[in-house]
């Protein structure tokens, strides 16, 4: 691997045509980027294998060194001790910076990371750096995943010993269309093409309908209902899926930020409560302070899966000492936010999914936090079902992203072992802005896609010649509440009254999840649209994004709008 | 899902207004044809035909199906249409399945499809030979569409 370099080879996204005019030549593997581990598989031709690094690890710590200069991922490199990572010179958690502004709650949280996350609370991508010689050197996360993947990509093609070009990678379900668009890029960066960018326990569905297959080949056998929950360090996901015959279809998904991130800071609040202003000046000194409390409260956290307390004894220096003993309760009480959040998400999935607790087959439980008992609890109560054990709870993501993989680069295999489909579903809603500030939804959560909906709007003033398609995603009904995707301007609408115009907005989301808004005017008994329609693919927006809708707003005030046009009762 | 009942095509734009149009102007057969008059020609006997498939002939079941029958009617044809199986075909045939699954699967919406299903049939007979009767089948599956 001595010719692995830091090679960034394109900076253009791909796009569909690319996507679905090559014939894929090869098996894409599947890469689980985790928000603290990742790993890598691959369709062997009978069954999934996990790929390996030269130290033998399966599971890969994400993270890049920018020692000496010369970045570094956690794949090749060795670290001398954990507090290396923490030392400043590491970039990592970059899957939960990734696509965010230095508004952002997450990006606040982050702050407290021995890198540098430097925020001017102003709605641009916030300053990333690691601490290089003394100095701080900038990078952002989409450079930094890009320079993992790097590495990850050149010892896959050692161990496959051929060119890895093709991926389907998993994504958690609350990121939004421009943090998947950043995923696609970095995945750019380093010469690797997307097939698939799959929600997390979507890939999870599928390694459980190929379990399932294996027991009941018959499509006609009886359909199974499953929960997956999936908690890593950044993120949580849960989906309900209906399985048979190899077929999963995704019958909803709910998702969140939090994580064992939120679940260890609150915890190294709880042990020094002026965590955030005793570390605040980040001298070097402070640096190795918060990751040795980082590493201690880490600990605890793990050996509270197994016992019912944990002393914590950290020495900080300068005679400052933290003694505590934290037992399981008072772990849950610190955490009890988190916790209740993560019990209404799968309550909030199963009744998106039309689902009764009785309807419930299977409760997988998988995620780098599935060892958590209070984790185990809420889910057995919710769902008034044990956990299916039959999973690897590290490895299931990435063995269905495999799964997929080999689907998608049309392997066929002799013994139907990959006789698999998912359908998937759209996470968030997508529509526009209309009817004053009110998001309105054409194509809503939780729609099977490939999907295509439109909706009929007009506009409100008269004579008005031109109106701003604004396109978000989200489920709050106020606009700014939801993703910002991207905006464009329907021109020459004839002269007319307010309200006579018809303003056509069809959306459409393709099976590799791309959207396209397609928008046009057509007049009260005219045959033909008054304008050239417009096609636009989302997202649109860059960097800086909050901003835009502001400054639309500002410029144009309310002389763009549209409003919806009210259904005819009865429909 | 308005479209796909409407259109078997891969011309998305032409597949859209096409789809909304119907419900505002009742005179639009013809406008369709005049909008996208190389497309219509090509495609229009298919596409009549796909139209006057109800869903049960989309999923290609009894009327009288039992939910698990189109269930797995469902999960065969996807695992033939879906475009991740069949990548040449475009969605629209799956989302055409998908749109019959999703009435066909719920009681509700299967009772009214049902009582619309049967006035369509009647009406359907009644006016065989008319020029209306297309077009008011093309409605009728338009609004049946929307209803969910």
């Amino acid at each position: 691997m001595a010719e692995q370099a830091y090679t960034v080879a394109s900076d253009s996204e791909t796009t569909a045509e690319e996507k679905s005019s090559i014939p894929f030549p090869e098996i894409a593997i599947g890469i689980d980027i985790g928000t603290s581990q990742c790993s890598v598989a691959v369709w062997s031709g009978s069954q999934v294998e996990l790929l390996r690094n030269t130290r033998n690890q399966k599971l890969l710590r994400s993270y890049v060194t920018f020692k000496d200069e010369i970045p570094a991922g956690g794949i090749t490199n060795q670290l001398a001790h954990e507090y290396e990572m923490l030392s400043g010179a590491a970039i990592f958690n970059m899957k939960r910076l990734i696509g965010r502004v230095d508004t952002d709650p997450i990006v606040h949280a982050s702050t407290s990371l021995p890198f540098l996350v430097q925020t001017l609370n102003i709605g641009v991508r916030p300053f990333i750096a690691a601490l290089v010689n003394n100095m701080w050197r900038s990078t952002t996360p989409e450079e930094v995943l890009a320079i993992f993947l790097v590495e990850l990509r050149s010892m896959a093609e050692v161990q496959l010993k051929r060119v890895v070009r093709n991926v389907v990678v998993t994504v958690p379900v609350s990121f939004s269309r421009f943090q998947l668009s950043r995923i696609e890029r970095a995945c750019a960066m380093a010469g690797l093409q997307v097939l698939r960018l799959m929600p997390e326990p979507t890939a999870v569905a599928l390694l459980y309908a190929q379990q399932q297959n294996v027991n009941d080949l018959t499509i006609s056998g009886s359909e199974k209902i499953a929960v997956i929950f999936n908690m890593g360090a950044g993120f949580c996901d849960v989906a309900v899926t209906a399985t048979a015959g190899g077929v999963s279809q995704i019958k909803s998904l709910a998702g969140s930020t939090l994580g064992g991130e939120d679940i260890l800071l609150n915890t190294m609040r709880y042990l020094l409560p002026e965590m955030e202003s005793h570390f605040s000046t980040r001298g070097i000194d402070e640096i190795r302070k918060m990751g040795i409390l980082r590493v201690a409260t880490q600990d605890a956290i793990h050996k509270l899966s197994f016992q019912s307390n944990v002393q914590i004894d950290v020495d900080l220096g300068n005679g400052r000492k933290i003694y505590k003993v934290l037992d399981r309760n008072g772990f849950e009480e610190v955490n009890k936010d988190v916790f209740e959040k993560c019990e209404s998400l799968i309550k909030q999935c199963l009744h998106d999914a039309k689902v009764e607790v009785g309807d419930i087959n299977d409760v997988i439980l998988v995620g780098g936090c599935s060892n958590i008992p209070k984790l185990r609890n809420i889910l057995t109560s919710v769902c008034k079902q044990e956990l299916y054990t039959e999973i690897n709870t590290l490895e299931a993501a990435v063995r269905g992203a495999a799964l997929e993989g080999a689907v998608a680069s049309g392997v066929n295999d002799p013994f139907g072992t990959l006789d698999l489909l998912t359908i998937q579903a759209t996470p968030l809603s997508i529509g526009v802005r209309a009817d004053g500030n009110t998001f309105i939804p054409i194509i809503h959560q939780n729609t099977t896609i490939p999907a295509r909906r439109d909706m009929i709007f007009t506009t409100v003033h008269d004579n008005q010649a031109e109106a701003l398609i604004i396109v978000y995603e989200g489920d709050q009904n106020d606009v700014e509440k939801n993703h910002l995707l991207g905006y464009f301007k329907i021109v020459g609408i004839p002269p007319a009254a307010k309200g006579v115009p018809e303003i056509n907005v069809s959306m459409d989301i393709d099976a590799s999840n791309i959207v396209r808004v397609y928008a046009g005017v057509v007049m009260p008994g005219s045959r033909s649209p008054a304008a050239p329609l417009m096609e636009v693919r989302m997202p649109t927006v860059d960097d800086g994004h909050g901003w835009c809708a502001e400054a639309l707003e500002r410029t144009h005030g309310s002389s763009l709008d549209l409003v919806t046009v009210q259904k005819k009762a009865g429909h | 899902m308005a479209c796909t009942s409407l259109s078997p095509s891969n011309n998305i734009i032409n597949h859209s207004f096409r789809a909304s149009t119907p419900s505002r102007a009742p005179t639009n057969n013809r406008n369709q044809l005049r909008i996208s008059a190389v497309y219509a020609t090509a495609e229009v006997s298919t596409q009549n035909a796909l139209q006057t498939a109800s869903f049960y002939q989309v999923l290609g079941i009894q009327n009288g199906a039992t939910c698990q029958e189109i269930k797995s009617a469902y999960r065969s044809l996807a695992r033939l249409l879906h475009p991740d199986v069949a990548s040449s075909n475009g969605a629209d045939e799956f989302m055409r399945v998908h749109a019959a699954y999703a009435t066909l699967s719920d009681p509700e919406k299967r009772a009214v499809y049902d009582s619309t299903l049967f006035r369509r049939q009647t009406t359907a007979a009644g006016l065989s030979s008319t020029g209306f009767n297309e077009m008011n089948r093309r409605r009728r599956t338009w609004e049946t569409d929307q209803c969910w």
